[in-house]
């Protein structure tokens, strides 16, 4: 039976950096994916990489570190992940969300992060197809994009030159633990690996994993939805959304001037051109167990949402739609953290919208962890320590 | 697919990926259509692989021995042709 010093499961965004990272610091890795690299969530979403979007706080932090590693990660890459440092717009549509924005901007500056409020012209210079009526928004120049399959193909690749092993269509069927209740093994559908640390980096399908060593991991699938527009000019320069996403997701009782169509899929403008020269325009959350079919009447909301911010899109071909699951942790918070009852047990899962911003950062928390070195910053707030001997039901984040 | 074909021969047109970058993928890992679409965006244009999805499969049988069936084709997500932002808007009454 083949030994590793680390094996990680799940070919996404998590497990692909995870595998990455560890390769780099000399371990010998293994990558295990039931499927093919990128099949799951990190295809089926768009490639915001932004310290925005975020809670002032843990969330900021780790994604400004995350923006950072892309950074450095694409000087030496050879394998281009389509890296776009292109700047986050919020927009916003009345004076409240205006308000709210500021307020929001004031405490991510305190922090030290660069996210400014900016007028209604300076928006429209930098967007010059957003709708004339809108108020004005934040900007976050430091923010950017990602094609987020590529990022995983990408860490493969460079991966591999550091020695990693990656076994796609291996499924994960068990763990073996031993008498100290310590990770032993990882049983896949076509053989055995030996190790004494285990990642488990599979976002949505991380509960069933966790199964495996007793531990019942609080994240559910949350479906988003996306168009794709045919190849046009650049629509949008910079990555865009409304920033009633950002206060509907943090505050459930914030309403929008929307039609009850849009209110009721819970509909919200985010919109990027990528490398290829189309447009992905969404955004829904919503909670439909592990389907990813696209509803009809989503796609029409998205379509109305969307038109309303950028009013060109109106004659816009729109040539396909796609679903996917992000896994959307109780708190809002991904678990980021070793398991203190299964030693040598790690968790990497539960960003929701945020693990393509997030993916270096927790592969390089992760790597640190697992070699005893000290990590980037403190990461006690994504420990898995946090679910233990509470009541879940009162860690539950405000808002939806 | 007759192995006549040059590696320089386009098979999607919409994306201008070339047997040669098909070939390439698989060597990389690709074990299906979708596989490849994701590392070479064939498929992932206007026609969205109407055009060559059969023939990234002929490529796929070709390279890895196994069946079309095995070799899959891209998931079917609507539109089925493409419509406006307008018309979707509207409830997708033309």
């Amino acid at each position: 039976m083949k030994y590793y010093d680390a094996i990680v499961i799940g070919g996404g965004l998590q497990g692909t950096s995870t595998a990455y990272f560890l390769a780099k610091k000399g371990l010998r890795v293994a990558l295990l994916e039931r499927d093919d690299i990128a099949s799951g969530t990190a295809s089926h979403t768009d490639g915001a990489t932004l310290i925005s979007d975020k809670q002032p706080g843990i969330d900021v932090l780790q994604g400004y570190h995350s923006v950072e590693l892309y950074r450095k990660l694409v000087k030496e890459f050879s394998y281009d992940i389509e890296f776009e440092s292109c700047g986050f717009m919020y927009v916003c549509e009345t004076d409240q969300e205006m308000e709210a924005a500021a307020d929001y901007a004031a405490k991510v500056s305190a922090q030290g992060f660069d996210m400014r409020v900016i007028d209604q012209k300076e928006m429209c210079e930098r967007e010059r197809y957003l709708a004339k009526d809108l108020k004005g928004g934040l900007w976050t120049e430091s923010d950017g994009l990602v094609n987020p399959y590529k990022v995983c193909l990408g860490f493969v690749e460079e991966g591999r030159k550091y020695g990693l092993d990656v076994y796609t269509h291996h499924e994960v069927t068990g763990i073996r633990l031993n008498k100290k209740n310590q990770v032993e093994a990882v049983i896949t559908d076509r053989e055995t690996f030996l190790t004494d640390k285990v990642v488990n980096a599979c976002g949505v399908w991380a509960p069933a994993i966790g199964n495996m060593v007793g531990l019942d991991i609080p994240i559910e699938p949350r479906k988003g939805i996306l168009l794709v527009t045919e190849k046009s000019e650049t629509i949008a320069h910079t990555e865009v959304l409304e920033f009633g996403y950002w206060l509907a997701k943090f505050f459930a009782d914030f309403k929008r001037p929307v039609s009850e169509l849009v209110e009721r899929h819970n509909v919200c403008l985010n919109i990027e051109t990528t490398h290829s020269g189309n447009t992905i325009v969404g955004g829904c959350r919503l909670f439909r167990g592990y389907d990813i079919k696209v509803e009809y009447e989503i796609m029409q909301a998205i379509a109305e949402r969307a038109i309303r911010f950028f009013p060109i899109l109106k004659d816009m071909n729109c040539i396909r739609s796609f679903g996917g699951i992000r896994p959307f942790c109780l708190d809002h918070l991904p678990i980021v953290s070793g398991v203190e009852e299964v030693p040598g047990f790690y968790i990497a899962a539960g960003h929701e919208g945020d693990g393509v911003a997030l993916a270096p950062i927790t592969g390089l928390l992760i790597s640190q962890m697992i070699t005893g070195e000290k990590t980037e910053f403190d990461a006690t707030e994504l420990a898995w320590s946090r679910f233990k001997n509470v009541d879940r039901k009162k860690l539950a984040a405000h808002g939806n | 697919m007759d192995s006549k074909f040059d590696d320089d021969m386009l098979v999607c047109r919409c994306e201008e990926v070339t047997v040669g970058e098909i070939k390439e993928a698989i060597a990389q890992g690709a074990r299906d259509v979708v596989g490849v679409k994701r590392r070479t965006r064939a498929g992932m244009g206007l026609c969205q692989g109407r055009t060559c999805e059969k023939m990234v499969q002929q490529i796929l049988c070709q390279e890895l021995g196994i069946s079309p069936e095995e070799a899959g084709c891209s998931s079917i997500r609507p539109p089925a042709r493409p419509i406006t932002f307008g018309t979707l808007a509207g409830g997708m009454k033309e």
